[in-house]
């Protein structure tokens, strides 16, 4: 890139250096970012891959130092972990239920009350709105004291309705304010044409929008599966021995007299297959909807 | 399956027996297609948009709208559709009051501005859903379908998606969707708008020698009056919520009524000069014309004359050639005449440079005289 | 798009209200019990003590060094972690917008953290990580010949531990945010800006950082929501401890209800609490859209 104006005699070598001097140090810069992306990649994936290493490795080895990375592997832990005597089975059961369930019902509660939001005269449309949005600000701590006690009361403590019913709480907000900015990206224009083609209303939504948002309803199941499958607090809090989500269970692994470390490894490494399993498949849909949430505002992670 | 049970209000008000509209069309349809709206007006919050409508549409007639945008042309098009409520007056077909009725009750089709495909279906899908809408049989619908995309010539893209035609494509595909179950009522919101310029002038003829084979009465919104006046066999010209004339294409441009239709329609639009008229007696731009005899009273006037009306010759008044335009086979002459800049068009190319002083005359029969304070004519 | 004129819409209604029923019944009726309870003394270890106290439980907030030191800690936390989450998320973006290439698999590292449940990544931390002798920042530490720390049951250093598990696990959700803020600006506007001989420290600083700043606010907005909550990556990495080191505000009412069974001050604490995360997000919705 020669920039005109430049007095036209210059010695040929010093044409030659300045020429250089910028390929190199382009070349050293891309390499330094390259080092840079490397040890972010390090960082961020290194916990997960040290884990899974550690869940092949017997509990002597991993205490030993310095820490082996080639040693002999061992199905052992993962043996124990899903059919020794406190089994993860049920646990990842009763994820499972809680967990798919209430995906299901808040997907049914939520897109038709988004559309409703999105598109349609509802009466006292901005408050409805901002009370769905205030609801996602509410501290889950600050639920689950009065959840308890009624729960209690109702003799609804550790069951699977008591449980599903408590998720919506945070599942539902996030998901009617997800899918509103889904909806609100279709053009008013596609629903008049069916309507002027005879459809009437809920077979619009049904035939023309929905279809529209298919991409919009994925990211929003991702998000919310992935939230309740990782809650905590309400779990063990309103759980109890039937049901108890293995985000409750991990701590089996972990007493005052001892951690079994390779356990804990095997353990957590089933309890996040799957949503490790959905981040990786789903990934362009999460990144998508990160930037959705982020961009229309509000969102709980 | 949802499509089945067609609902009972899903079928037109004719098919269910109410509101029988007696025909004089010989297609043995109910209802001829014919339109009338009575003091429509429309409001948006504190701000008026239609200030009391009033048009009537014959049937089979081809109808534009015309108008700047924010006139009213779209709003009055949309209350049409049924997609807009109305605050005051009456919408009717073909003597029916229509105007509670909902979008899908009417018998109406539209093409939007932005064609409105679905653009999960494929062409042929988007063309057969109004009729799978109201239940049609698989081989009739079929047939139609074939039927509408042949006479828009997409025909060979049945298969494809919205997304994977052109843009004149996507239209004709708009235009097979609307035309495939033969409505009583065409509503077309500046279709052509989206288009290039050479297919514009193209699709334009087409939609005109559609519009005769089908015999369908079709309202048409533009707001580029070139379009208008060639296409439509009426226009109702739009200004800030208000029809301000209504007629032929060929009497509107003869005989503008207010000073800004004057401005609006030709290309380029009409040239309006300040003058004044004392004891019938005419002058422009500080010059008399004695020869003229007017028909107007006294007063202050505003003068119309068409670009292609005026004359480079020996008399007339004096202007400085400001800038001259070939495009071709038509020049364009801007002239600054006493501080005002008119233009002027010829076939012929005029042998004048920039800056080069001139005069230019009229034919008397020429001028438009308007009422300076109102727009309306004076003659 | 209605026909209908003003009347409220069935159909609209109809789609609406089962949402609505369920959202006030699981958040807005258990908000009214809260309030109540945290008028009452409801102590399950000393159940006879139980009865209305009014505002008692807020006096004895006020006089109460525990909460106090809640409080500061809450508030060293939120700030650290969202402030830590934005520079470095937009630090590593900017960086990383040079090579293309690599952004795919930086893509699925970044999403890595954040599909974990936090609890898990607390345990995660506590044992792989940050445990003596095992965890891996001391055997790297030992490896460089640096001394040993215990950084989850050191108080000095709990805090520092747990602020950085936080900022590890989210600081991706910031990177990708920012990183699909930054690759949407236009590249015309920058190529202007170098036309004008802009400086790349001027391009940040007055093009960049201003078209960028929507993003960067939602990004401020959502995590301080996020860290104000936190509660099971601490929970499962100290508990709250050392001691209170790490006991953020909703750890401490967390334990004063289950741990010490006295339910009305818990529920006080999380009354406060509450008030708090919505003045915080009220404001900076004011913020967001003042700009």
């Amino acid at each position: 890139m020669s920039a005109p104006g430049l007095p036209a005699r210059e010695s040929a070598p010093k044409r030659e250096a300045r020429r250089v001097a910028p390929v190199t140090g382009k070349r050293l810069r891309t390499l330094a970012l390259v080092v840079l992306a490397t040890v972010l990649l390090a960082i961020w994936a290194f916990p997960v891959l040290w884990a899974l290493l550690t869940s092949f490795k017997t509990e002597r080895d991993v205490l030993a130092y310095p820490p082996t990375i080639f040693f002999e592997p061992t199905l052992r832990n993962y043996a124990d972990v899903l059919f020794g005597s406190a089994s993860l089975l049920p646990n990842l059961l009763s994820s499972t239920i809680v967990a798919g369930v209430s995906t299901i019902v808040t997907l049914l509660l939520a897109i038709p009350a988004a559309y409703a939001l999105a598109r349609l005269d509802l009466p006292a449309k901005r408050a409805s709105g901002f009370y769905v949005l205030a609801t996602q600000m509410l501290p889950p701590v600050g639920l689950i004291i009065p959840y308890y006690l009624v729960l209690q009361k109702v003799g609804m403590l550790d069951t699977y309705s008591g449980l599903i019913v408590i998720y919506l709480t945070f599942s539902l907000p996030f998901a009617i304010w997800l899918m509103v900015s889904y909806f609100e990206d279709i053009p008013r224009e596609m629903e008049e044409a069916a309507l002027l083609d005879r459809a009437g209303r809920l077979r619009a939504l049904w035939y023309v929008i929905l279809p529209q948002v298919r991409g919009g309803i994925a990211v929003t199941t991702i998000f919310v599966f992935l939230n309740a499958w990782n809650e905590f607090l309400f779990a063990v809090v309103l759980g109890g021995n039937r049901v108890r989500p293995v985000t409750v269970a991990m701590f089996n692994y972990i007493s005052v007299e001892q951690t079994l470390w390779a356990k804990l490894a095997a353990g957590a490494m089933l309890a996040m297959a799957p949503v490790i399993l959905l981040g990786l498949l789903a990934q362009r849909h999460i990144v998508k909807g990160l930037t959705v949430g982020a961009v229309k505002g509000g969102g709980r992670r | 399956m949802i499509e089945k049970r067609t609902a009972r209000r899903n079928r037109l008000p004719a098919e269910r027996g109410e509101g029988a509209l007696r025909s004089e069309a010989g297609d043995g349809r109910p209802g001829a297609g014919s339109v009338s709206m009575r003091g429509i007006v429309k409001r948006h919050g504190s701000f008026t948009a239609l200030h009391g409508i009033d048009l009537d549409i014959a049937p089979g007639e081809f109808f534009a709208l015309l108008g700047p945008s924010g006139s009213g042309k779209t709003t009055t098009l949309r209350i049409l559709a049924g997609l807009e409520s109305v605050d005051a007056g009456r919408v009717r077909q073909d003597g029916v009051d229509v105007t509670d009725r909902e979008p899908g009750e009417r018998d109406v089709a539209m093409v939007f501005q932005s064609y409105a495909l679905y653009p999960h279906m494929t062409v042929h899908e988007n063309i057969a859903f109004p009729l799978r809408m109201i239940g049609t049989a698989k081989d009739e619908t079929e047939r139609a379908v074939r039927d509408a995309a042949a006479k828009v010539r997409i025909d060979h893209l049945l298969a494809r998606r919205p997304g994977e035609l052109s843009g004149g494509q996507q239209q004709r595909c708009a235009l097979a969707r609307a035309i495939v179950r033969k409505p009583r009522l065409f509503l077309l919101d500046e279709p052509l708008s989206n288009l290039d310029a050479k297919l514009r002038l193209e699709t334009r003829v087409e939609l005109r020698k559609l519009q005769r084979a089908l015999g369908v009465t079709t309202v048409y919104v533009t707001h580029d009056q070139e379009e208008a006046m060639t296409i439509a066999d009426r226009v109702a010209v739009f200004m800030e919520g208000r029809i301000v004339q209504v007629g032929r294409p060929q009497d509107i441009f003869a005989r503008p009524a207010t000073s800004v239709v004057a401005a609006f329609i030709g290309s380029p639009p009409m040239n309006l000069l300040p003058g004044e008229v004392r004891d019938g007696m005419l002058r422009v731009a500080g010059m008399d014309f004695p020869g003229l005899r007017v028909r107007a009273g006294d007063g202050a006037v505003s003068v119309g004359v068409r670009p292609a009306a005026l004359r480079i010759g020996p008399d007339g008044l004096p202007a400085r050639v400001y800038l001259v335009e070939n495009l071709g086979d038509t020049t364009i002459v801007d002239l600054d005449v006493a501080g005002q800049v008119i233009k002027l068009r010829t076939d012929q190319p005029p042998n004048v440079r920039e800056g080069d002083q001139v005069r230019v005359s009229f034919a008397p029969d020429a001028l438009h005289l308007f009422d300076p304070d109102t727009g309306l004519r004076r003659d | 798009m209605t026909v209908r004129k003003g009347a409220s819409d069935p159909f609209a209604l109809a789609l609406f209200l089962p949402a609505l029923v369920v959202l006030i019944v699981t958040t807005s009726a258990p908000l009214v019990y809260l309030a109540w309870t945290s008028l009452m003394r409801i102590d399950l270890s000393m159940p006879w003590l139980s009865g209305f106290a009014g505002a008692g439980n807020y006096a004895q907030m006020l006089g109460d060094p525990r909460f106090w030191h809640s409080l500061g800690l809450t508030l060293v936390y939120t700030v650290s972690t969202v402030v830590l989450q934005v520079a470095l998320g937009l630090s590593l973006a900017l960086l990383v917008l040079r090579i293309p290439k690599g952004q795919g698999a930086l893509r699925v590292a970044a999403i890595l953290p954040i599909v974990l449940a936090p609890v898990v990544v607390g345990l995660f931390w506590r044992t792989l990580v940050l445990a003596p002798d095992v965890g891996l920042v001391d055997v790297v530490m030992r490896a460089l010949g640096l001394p040993s720390y215990n950084w989850l049951g050191d108080p000095n250093l709990a805090l520092v531990s747990v602020i950085a598990i936080h900022t590890w696990q989210w600081t991706p959700f910031a990177f990708l945010v920012m990183l699909a803020s930054l690759s949407s600006l236009p590249p015309d506007v920058f190529e202007a800006a170098r036309i004008d001989r802009a400086s790349a420290w001027q391009r940040f600083r007055y093009i960049t950082l201003p078209l960028i700043r929507p993003a960067i606010v939602i990004v401020v907005i959502m995590r301080m929501m996020i860290a104000l909550s936190a509660f099971a990556a601490i929970f499962a990495a100290t508990g709250g401890g050392p001691g209170t080191a790490t006991e953020i505000l909703n750890l401490y009412a967390y334990r004063t209800s289950f741990s010490e069974l006295n339910l009305g001050y818990g529920a006080a604490l999380a009354m406060v609490l509450l008030a708090i995360t919505l003045s915080v997000s009220f404001a900076m919705f004011r913020v967001r859209r003042a700009r």
